[in-house]
């Protein structure tokens, strides 16, 4: 009797030690400002897609807003207890990763390559890639077409001379023209003209090596906005202070005016909008016939120094640099691939700006590859608004206060 | 003797409170003033630069000016509304309680949504205010409310007014709660009017709220920082930019940690500074009425 119960015993130790040595899942904490309700980016069914490719790696996603990451990130980094992998920008892989708390991801990466070269570029310092590099994503004009049609016109106009055209047809039907407020839509319109895509890199700029004050391609632009005024596109006193963020996007979605300088973020809000036919087009700019595309380098994956599942993170790095995976993202997100050649996943009415994309008629944002720093950006927006409300100022009044930030921040 | 050594021992939870997340907080940050600080990595010892750059830069100097004008605006308003409610509904019981209600519950509201609100309402291409006018046959009064430098800094400022008259009008409707029936009386009798009976009789005894009004309202004041940002993010070109817009740009914006903990220092002098000097002066006005 005795031997057959030990036996039973015998048995079920040995079971329960075999569960225990298959060890639970790994649980991979990750921090990202997407993933929730309001900005899912395609993140729930990635997850979902991954856990069942990896059913030994479970995620923990953990939504936190951009402007709070500052704040929760960095006490984690530094008492060594960060995520195993957290969504970060230009800005933080500068800040995290030249203070040594990033880990390398390898310019050996099988997707390093493939990325677009400027991109790469940038995103690689003193030969290591701190971060891969999610998107590309666009900024540019969204336009109207039927307020565009009621003034006769039937495409997007991509060159000065359409932009001009447009606003004096546009106004003489008595409709909005265009907006141009000088906190974000004017700085478009103003590196858009100021930054030639064949010419002195924004670097020289950005360094100090080359001043703004007497540079022949900036002062052109500011010249460019005069013309804008001239031509009836805006009112330059009534939109310098409007806020671009809620207000101006708001005129838009209600249809009380044609043309807006934003970002393809907006896509997906805008096409929400019931009866709003629009398109998303480059911004118009002296240097090209077709358009300008301006692309933010967007956000990517970072794995910290410290991280504790280290090999998990690289696996959920990996997944996104499959093509099919990415492209969930992508679509969701209304962005470009970093990837050179990679497939458009932008709905039609972004057409005028693949275009111009396709037509390697692009720069990169000079502020998110941080070849101008991020205190001229405020300087931007401050010294355009100040542009705005007085547009006959000498347009050294407003060059010289960007040398000035360039230099506070050296 | 014994007992009074005790009274100060139950002083001592309070003030290790007091230590631990007010004062240590601001030694930390003294401190820090005197780095490059990024918020993450090491900090480097820069001495007084960033000081330096504070009062050599016109930048910083008229941010503290356009903070206290901004103060300066706000506190007299909010003063000024706030008797002026008050005055009228101590003189009307019927609707005392109903209306101060609805005055405070303003001031029961986020920040955040009274900002994205009144934004709206200011907007200059089809704000509520403006098409209000336009309505109402003023079109000449329209403005652009927050984009116009000269007005923009009045603009927000009535917002804090709007939000907080119920506030203020609260504290001086206890004032007058305060003050004997029979002092009312008195005035009535001897043929003063109701302008003479609150110039002369509920005024002066309303000195120890106008005292609480004015020095919480100050303190508030000094360090706002949400509706500014949000109404206007401190422009249009600066007009708006108050000595705590910049501390959050510099923190957060440009990771300079250590030169927003020199703004910070700052602001607590120009906060302590004022508010000593107000309490001395409300205090020996309440002695002297």
């Amino acid at each position: 009797m005795t031997k057959p119960m030990t036996s039973v015993f015998a048995i079920a130790l040995a079971a329960a030690l075999a569960t225990g040595a298959t060890a639970a899942p790994t649980v991979l904490d990750v921090v990202a400002w997407k993933g929730n309700e309001a900005e899912p980016a395609g993140l729930p069914e990635l997850i979902e897609a991954f856990e069942a490719a990896h059913p030994d790696i479970d995620i923990d996603l953990t939504f936190v807003a951009r402007k709070d990451v500052d704040k929760v990130i960095p006490p984690r980094l530094q008492g060594g207890n960060p995520p195993d992998v957290t969504m970060v920008d230009s800005a933080l892989v500068d800040l995290w990763g030249g203070a040594g708390f990033l880990t390398d991801l390898g310019t050996d990466s099988p997707w390093y390559d493939r990325m677009i070269p400027a991109v790469r570029e940038v995103m690689t310092r003193d030969g290591q890639i701190l971060v891969y590099p999610l998107e590309v994503i666009g900024m540019g004009n969204f336009v109207n077409m039927d307020l565009l049609a009621q003034a006769g016109i039937d495409k997007a106009p991509v060159t000065i001379d359409e932009l001009k055209s447009a606003c004096q047809a546009l106004s003489d039907k008595g409709i909005a023209p265009m907006i141009f407020a000088g906190g974000f839509p004017a700085m478009l319109f103003v590196g858009a003209n100021g930054i030639d895509p064949n010419g002195i890199s924004p670097a020289e700029y950005g360094s100090g090596a080359r001043q703004f004050v007497d540079d022949a391609n900036f002062n052109a632009a500011l010249d460019g906005v005069r013309d804008l005024v001239a031509a009836e596109c805006f009112d330059p006193e009534l939109q310098a202070g409007l806020d671009p963020w809620a207000t101006a996007p708001q005129e838009f979605r209600a249809g009380n005016v044609a043309i807006l300088p934003q970002g393809a973020w907006n896509i997906g809000n805008f096409a929400a909008v019931d009866g709003l036919n629009f398109q998303f087009a480059p911004m118009p700019s002296r240097y090209v016939e077709q358009g300008l595309a301006l692309d933010l380098v967007g956000p990517g994956w970072a794995i910290p120094r410290d991280a504790a599942h280290k090999d998990a993170a690289r696996k959920w790095v990996d997944f996104f640099a499959e093509e099919a995976n990415l492209d969930v993202f992508l679509r969701a997100e209304g962005a470009y691939s970093p990837y050179a050649g990679g497939v458009s996943t932008m709905p039609d009415l972004a057409a005028p700006y693949t275009a111009a994309r396709d037509a390697n008629s692009l720069i990169l944002w000079p502020f998110s590859t941080l070849e101008f720093p991020k205190i001229l950006q405020s300087e931007w927006e401050d010294s355009i608004t100040g542009f705005l409300l007085n547009i006959d100022a000498p347009n050294e009044d407003t060059l010289e206060r960007w040398d000035f930030a360039i230099e506070d921040s050296m | 003797m014994r007992a009074r050594y005790s009274l100060y021992l139950f002083t001592l939870p309070a003030l290790l409170v007091i230590g631990l997340f007010f004062v240590h907080p601001i030694l930390l940050t003294f401190d820090m003033s005197f780095t490059n600080f990024a918020g993450i990595g090491e900090a480097k010892e820069v001495g007084w630069r960033n000081y330096d750059r504070i009062i050599s830069r016109d930048r910083y100097l008229r941010e503290v000016w356009l903070t206290l004008w901004y103060t300066v605006i706000v506190v007299s308003a909010l003063t000024v509304t706030g008797l002026f409610f008050a005055a009228m509904l101590h003189r009307l019981p019927l609707i005392r309680n109903f209306s101060r209600a609805a005055l405070y519950t303003p001031a029961m509201m986020s920040f955040v949504v009274v900002g994205y609100v009144w934004q709206f309402l200011y907007s200059p291409l089809n704000g509520g205010i403006n098409v209000a006018l336009r309505d109402l046959g003023l079109g000449a009064w329209e403005q652009n409310w927050l984009g116009d430098p000269s007005i923009a800094l009045y603009s927000v400022a009535f917002t804090q007014v709007w939000m907080f008259t119920g506030f203020t009008c609260a504290i001086f409707l206890a004032g007058f709660a305060g003050i004997p029936e029979e002092i009312g009386e008195a005035g009535r009798l001897e043929g003063a009017s109701s302008w003479q009976r609150f110039r002369y009789l509920e005024l002066p005894l309303l000195g120890p709220s106008v005292t609480v009004s004015v020095m919480l309202t100050t303190i508030g004041t000094l360090k706002t920082f949400e509706l500014p940002f949000i109404l206007t993010k401190g422009g249009p070109d600066g007009a708006t930019r108050l000595l705590s817009i910049d501390i959050i740009d510099n923190l957060f914006g440009q990771y300079k940690f250590g030169f927003a903990s020199a703004l910070s220092i700052v602001m607590l002098v120009i906060v302590l500074t004022v508010a000593f000097l107000q309490n001395k002066v409300l205090r020996d006005r309440e002695n002297a009425s």
